[in-house]
């Protein structure tokens, strides 16, 4: 099975292609052959499935009588609640807005030859983050108060994957440096730590987290569900995000320390100039793939009772007026299109990047 | 840094680390007393009082919660296993797949790992749940794989060994209401067997794949030199040295598989989290104790299986290397 060395057939053109590749033995002949046979069966089948006897037309829940075959003017009909939860109406603007300005500053950083692109990295990084919780919690500044038990959908979805993201890269990097660390007492703790909360489920965490953290504070200190359960993610999230700044950290040869020291650079110099842009360049594959990880992972949230955008289709789908397994179904379909096209186009880009980098460390050397 | 700098800063850390789990442990005590709620685990000797409509040992609602626990560990082990399994052989099957000179098959197995990497687990569980399984036909209408093997919307029932009176095998027969007699597998365990190895085995054929791609290409040509079928070159020569690149990671995806049963709880099929996080956390009322428990039973077979593929690999490793 495994690629044969002797191509014998030279032949150009489709047919020496189909021989080469389809039939280019007996028994090779006969697998593509009932592969192919089976794959036209089930791509008829979901033809059909999806399409054909789908229910398209209408509007309300009227327009699905079958309540078996997919119902997709459910999908049409939920659009809103899937994007942004029970985000008042009057307020959606707030959300695209934030939204929009934090894909407009990460377009701008995927350009290579941006003016400024330092500027608005940091920008990205320190002044966004918190602007944006303002823009979309608000309470403050004339914006009219948003609680988060109303947050939901895609909307939601977006905000844990970046906050959480964005407080474990700190957090992750700072692990990571303590498990190196010389103070064996510093070293020890970040390793039991880091490989305590690795072996714990994001569920059971979550769980502990949210029945947990009242009883561990003060009862004048209080945290919304959304909170504790960032907590949660960011706990889990920083330890994988350490283990992999951690291998970028041994990738470096010792002599990258030694002549940072060499050069008069204290530890925070060294770190800062010399070692961290290296290591985080070496993890950055590790680091896209945890961070592709966290996105799946907020699908969880609905376990607790906050509506991600899983959450949200379940939610509707539970709808006493839309029940069936063809809104069900439908629904779902639209979550997971959305997702794996998401995961794809961030795994192909992480590839990318890897193959750029590769090829500038090379040409470095 | 001066030795001595370096031990003072170390008392400092020691002494603030001490303080904080001070601190919490009596907010955590004070905050429990406000609330009423008891300490210590005699409460795993009283009475359970609910069923658990899977237990592989008896069980019933008089039992003590902590054949409660039991039956909830038993029933995330059993379905860690049949996880691990499958995915196993799925991923064995793709990642060679990925090999092959055939390009039908080569670019199915490239499909169904960007296929299913690429969607959430829990909406996978959710699908086969709530959308795939519940097409199934209701118990009169049941589908018969063969005379012992029934599929029907209320699960997969099998032949099982009975030990009741000596060995016998029992087959599953109709009875009044449902089917009797031999084991059966409910929805909710195949909706999360089937999500969990599909979801894990994508993984395991890209470690397979990048496994098989490191044995050097003259070992395949050597062997073929030695006129051993493919077959025998794929078993006997390449597998033992991929094993050597395929087992730390595979470490971390039994691992991660072996975690996200906990997910059950989403669907409610009793295994740990949503027997014991759930149910008897809300009957008991000692989240502390619960909670600890929890996390030690996943710390615990988390280190255990560390531990043991450690072992494996240190099998399978060259010597000397």
């Amino acid at each position: 099975m495994v690629s044969e060395l002797n191509t014998s057939s030279a032949r150009r053109g489709l047919t020496g292609w189909l021989r080469r590749n389809l039939f280019s033995s007996w028994w090779n002949a006969a697998v593509s052959l009932v592969l192919l046979s089976l794959l036209a069966m089930l791509l008829a089948r979901l033809f059909q499935w999806l399409i054909i006897e789908a229910q398209w037309a209408g509007s309300g829940p009227s327009a699905c009588a079958d309540t078996t075959s997919l119902c997709w003017p459910f999908v049409r009909a939920r659009w809103p609640q899937f994007l942004y939860g029970l985000y008042p109406s009057e307020e959606i603007w707030r959300v695209n807005l934030g939204l929009a300005a934090g894909a407009l500053l990460g377009a701008a950083l995927a350009v290579r030859r941006m003016p400024a692109r330092r500027w608005i990295a940091a920008f990205l990084l320190l002044a966004y983050p918190p602007l944006a919780w303002w823009l979309f919690r608000g309470g403050a500044g004339g914006l009219a108060p948003v609680e988060t038990s109303l947050w939901g959908g895609f909307f939601l979805t977006l905000v844990v994957t970046g906050s959480v993201f964005w407080v474990s890269l700190l957090a992750g990097v700072l692990l990571a440096l303590g498990r190196q660390s010389r103070l064996a007492l510093v070293s020890q703790a970040c390793t039991v730590w880091i490989e305590f909360w690795r072996a714990v489920p994001v569920l059971v965490l979550l769980f502990v987290v949210i029945i947990m953290l009242p009883l561990f504070l003060p009862a004048n200190i209080e945290i919304d569900k959304l909170g504790r359960a960032m907590i949660a993610f960011a706990i889990l999230m920083s330890t994988y995000l350490a283990e992999a700044v951690r291998g970028g950290l041994q990738s470096l040869s010792i002599g990258q320390y030694e002549a940072a020291r060499a050069l008069g650079l204290n530890w925070r110099q060294s770190r800062l100039h010399v070692v961290l842009p290296q290591a985080l360049a070496v993890a950055l594959p590790q680091i896209t793939s945890n961070f592709i990880g966290l996105f799946k992972e907020t699908t969880v949230l609905l376990v607790i009772g906050l509506f991600d955008l899983l959450g949200e289709v379940q939610r509707a789908a539970s709808d006493p007026q839309w029940l069936g397994t063809g809104t069900t179904a439908a629904g779902y379909i639209f979550v997971a299109v959305f997702f794996w096209a998401a995961c794809f186009c961030l795994s192909r880009a992480s590839s990318r990047l890897e193959r750029r980098m590769t090829r500038y460390r090379a040409a470095a050397n | 840094m001066r030795k001595n700098s370096a031990f003072w800063l170390q008392c400092l850390l020691a002494l603030a680390l001490v303080t904080l789990v001070f601190l919490v442990f009596r907010t955590t005590q004070s905050n429990l007393e406000l609330l009423g709620v008891q300490s210590g685990f005699d409460f795993l000797w009283k009475k359970a009082g609910f069923s658990i409509s899977q237990h592989l040992i008896p069980y019933t609602e008089d039992s003590p919660i902590w054949a409660a626990l039991a039956v909830a560990i038993l029933n995330t082990l059993l379905l860690a296993v049949f996880c691990v399994l499958l995915a196993s052989l799925l991923g064995l099957l793709v990642g060679i797949g990925r090999l092959s000179s055939n390009w039908l098959v080569s670019r199915l197995s490239l499909a169904y790992l960007e296929l299913f990497r690429n969607i959430p687990v829990l909406l996978q569980i959710f699908f086969w749940y709530y959308v795939a399984l519940r097409a199934l036909p209701s118990l009169e209408s049941s589908i018969f794989i063969t005379d012992y093997l029934v599929l029907n919307n209320r699960g997969l029932y099998f032949p099982f060994i009975e030990f009741a009176n000596g060995f016998s095998i029992s087959p599953p027969v109709m009875g009044r209401f449902a089917y009797e007699g031999g084991f059966y597998l409910m929805p909710e365990f195949l909706a999360l067997w089937i999500g969990l190895s599909l979801y894990n085995g994508s993984y395991i054929s890209e470690i397979v794949r990048s496994g098989f791609q490191s044995v050097a290409r003259g070992q395949w040509e050597a062997g073929a030199a030695l006129g051993l079928k493919p077959v025998t070159v794929l078993r006997r020569v390449a597998f033992p040295q991929a094993l050597r690149a395929i087992l730390p990671p595979l470490t971390t995806v039994y691992m991660n598989m072996f975690k996200a049963t906990s997910l059950a709880a989403a669907i409610a099929y009793p295994e740990i989290v949503s027997v014991f996080v759930g149910t008897v956390n809300n009957l008991a009322g000692r989240p502390v104790e619960v909670m600890a428990v929890t996390l030690a039973f996943y710390a615990g077979v988390s280190f255990l299986v560390a531990w043991l593929m450690g072992r494996w690999n240190k099998r399978v490793t060259l010597r000397g290397q």
